[in-house]
């Protein structure tokens, strides 16, 4: 059990590494990163191979568990899926705390999703980013992503969680923050379309332009959302 | 940065001005070949040579001390307006050319872009010109009576650095590392996923020699760390890797080497695994010994030795911090886990030499197997004193002025370090200070 403590606090520094790196100067450094996925998915296999894994799915013993396991209530939202209440500070910070919640009540659906309903607009972002995804929401962010791990085997219920709860809301951010910069991107850059689909690309820019009135987005959540995005076009 | 006065014989002189700046972060170290001139590149794109004074005639045991002799703004931080991307203008290397007449030369390169650099010095103008006057402005044609021959006079000495040759637009990912050829005419630069063969005269166009970005980027394993060319011979190469390994390529086989020659790996110690037995089996520097016999590898926590010849595991493996093994998730934590070492070898390859935390630096003597753990620290390290091995003492008994591994600042940590191709002379880089050790006395441990 205790292993597997460890092992989910690893995945939930690594979560916290991958988005900070966002924001770094001089672009996502790929072998950094690269490092940082190969823990996150160790870990994952010794949370998941672990044999006191509890019956309850993830998110909900990730509520459970003391709050000062988590950093801060970003990370917090993020590997221990919905804090049970919302935090008070992130009230005001709708589009980055409660977009995990959001996305996984809506992308996933399982059980134990504890969160706050989700604001209004989140479903139009969530489906702008569901639309621009092809695949699989697992599969799809590590595409995005320069150097994802490779899909776990097609899992059981347990297991499936745990990639719910740790990376769905990577997929969430992938996805809203595509569609939500899509909409900010300047004319004439060429993008590679979300899924590899060029009608995809081609809807995806319409739809989420439509939504700029309703992303709650301000600048400088973009402009922190910037780098993540153009790094992975980059790579 | 200044060195301060040499010391006599047999007492480690430390060098070193302190600036409080980040961009004053040394990020690269390296003598030439010589081991006159020492550059260092920092991490606001500026790159700061040394030059060693001449030995005094009237004191002939001083040595020569290290002054500055130039210093110039090499990279500008740079956007790329396709990617949205900043692009650091921290020098990550620099390498010197092999002399080859007046001029010295050198390569440097941050993330993107490699250059050129060719450094001169100008002790003499011409003076006595007959249409122009001291200051360039041309004479009254009737004030010119008689013809004079311009005759060169000695001025203050000038050192000239100039861009040569700009190397752009080679690199998807981060540069890493560079290596000139000891052709003299080509050079190598490797980033994350690639590597690339240049000229030194050609900008325009560089051949890729190794490639192993996968199909799919989600099947991407590993990385390139580090890549060198032989010494000696022109056609041989090595790179290494995130995981571990160390590929020896030979350029006459094919165009694209990305088929190793001899692969270098040692299988892991199963009794060591941990969440981060990936992490610290990353190579973060090689070098190859003088002699071109073997090659230096660091990985977070020890440095190897290997025989080129025997590609199965190391000859040599020295410890430098197994007291963090236990800290792995911690150091994991707080970034230090991913941080890059150098290593070293001295001009016989009998001694080897690489950086730590606490400002601490480790050398391994390869024939007597002692080692010893040095600080650069200015209290430890007052002009003309010799430097006072240190321990880390992890439980046990502890003996005076022993650091317990829990006191060890980890800020403080020596990424960089060189040493003189032919003396017992080391830089390192402490920060954003720079120690230079002498020491007259051949290669003893103290």
């Amino acid at each position: 059990m205790e292993f597997k403590l460890e092992a989910h606090r690893i995945v939930s520094i690594s979560l916290g590494k991958i988005y900070s790196a966002r924001g770094q100067r001089g672009g996502l450094k790929l072998h950094k990163n690269l490092l940082v996925s190969l823990v996150l998915r160790s870990a994952r296999q010794v949370y998941l191979s672990e044999p006191g894994c509890p019956p309850e799915p993830p998110p909900a013993a990730a509520a459970a568990r003391p709050p000062e396991e988590e950093p801060a209530p970003r990370t917090a939202a993020w590997a221990a899926e919905p804090p049970p209440p919302p935090p008070q500070d992130e009230a005001g910070r709708d589009c980055q705390g409660p977009r995990p919640r959001r996305c996984c009540c809506g992308e996933e659906n399982r059980g134990g999703c504890a969160g706050a309903p989700p604001p209004p607009h989140c479903p139009r972002k969530r489906s702008a980013g569901e639309r621009g995804q092809a695949g699989s929401p697992v599969k799809k962010p590590r595409r995005e992503e320069e150097e994802p791990p490779p899909p776990p085997p097609s899992p059981p219920g347990e297991q499936e969680d745990m990639e719910t709860s740790n990376v769905a809301s990577l997929i969430s951010i992938f996805g809203s923050s595509f569609s939500g910069l899509l909409s900010k991107e300047p004319k004439g850059r060429r993008r590679p379309p979300l899924d590899g689909g060029e009608a995809a690309a081609g809807t995806a820019p319409a739809e989420a332009a439509a939504e700029t009135g309703q992303i709650c987005c301000d600048e400088p959540v973009l402009r922190t959302l910037n780098p993540w995005s153009t790094a992975i076009v980059a790579f | 940065m200044q060195a301060s006065p040499h010391c006599p014989a047999n007492v480690p002189q430390p060098s070193s001005e302190e600036v409080t700046s980040g961009a004053d972060i040394i990020s690269t170290v390296e003598f030439n070949h010589t081991g006159e001139l020492l550059a260092t590149g920092d991490k606001g794109g500026r790159v700061v040579i040394f030059q060693r004074e001449p030995e005094s005639k009237n004191e002939p045991y001083n040595q020569g001390e290290y002054n500055v002799y130039s210093t110039f703004q090499s990279h500008e931080p740079e956007f790329d307006y396709l990617k949205s991307l900043e692009i650091e203008e921290k020098i990550n290397k620099i390498k010197w050319l092999p002399q080859q007449n007046a001029a010295h030369s050198l390569l440097s390169t941050n993330d993107k872009t490699i250059k050129l650099w060719k450094i001169t010095e100008r002790d003499k103008r011409p003076e006595g010109y007959n249409l122009k006057d001291e200051e360039g402005k041309l004479k009254d044609l009737s004030t010119v009576t008689s013809l004079q021959v311009p005759v060169l006079k000695p001025m203050d000495l000038m050192v000239e650095v100039t861009p040569r040759r700009i190397f752009a637009n080679g690199h998807t990912y981060h540069v890493n590392s560079i290596s000139v050829n000891s052709d003299c005419e080509t050079y190598m630069s490797a980033d994350d996923l690639r590597i690339n063969l240049w000229h030194l005269a050609i900008t325009d166009r560089s051949f890729n020699i190794v490639d192993i970005k996968p199909a799919n980027m989600e099947d991407l394993t590993e990385v390139i760390t580090a890549s060198e060319f032989h010494p000696h011979h022109c056609n041989l190469f090595v790179y290494s890797s995130s995981k571990g390994s160390l590929r020896l390529c030979d350029m006459r086989a094919s165009a694209l080497c990305d088929k190793h020659s001899k692969l270098y790996e040692e299988p892991e110690d199963p009794s060591n695994r941990s969440f981060f037995s990936e992490i610290i089996s990353s190579v973060s520097d090689v070098k190859f010994s003088h002699s071109g016999r073997y090659m230096l590898t660091r990985d977070y926590l020890t440095v190897k030795v290997w025989d080129l010849n025997m590609e199965t595991k190391p000859v040599e493996t020295y410890q430098v911090h197994d007291y963090l093994r236990s800290k792995l998730c911690s150091l994991y934590e707080n970034d230090c886990i991913f941080d890059k070492f150098e290593c070293a070898w001295n001009g016989s390859d009998s001694v080897i030499m690489t950086g730590a935390y606490n400002n601490f630096f480790r050398m391994f003597d390869r024939n007597t197997k002692r080692d010893v753990t040095l600080e650069a620290s200015r209290e430890s390290s007052k002009p003309r004193a010799i430097l006072k091995p240190r321990r880390v003492c992890v439980g046990g008994k502890r003996r005076k002025d022993d650091i317990s591994v829990d006191s060890l600042d980890f800020t403080k940590k020596i990424l960089h370090t060189a040493w003189h191709p032919t003396e017992n002379i080391i830089a390192i880089a402490a920060t954003n200070n720079l120690y230079i050790f002498q020491d007259k006395v051949n290669s003893e441990m103290h």
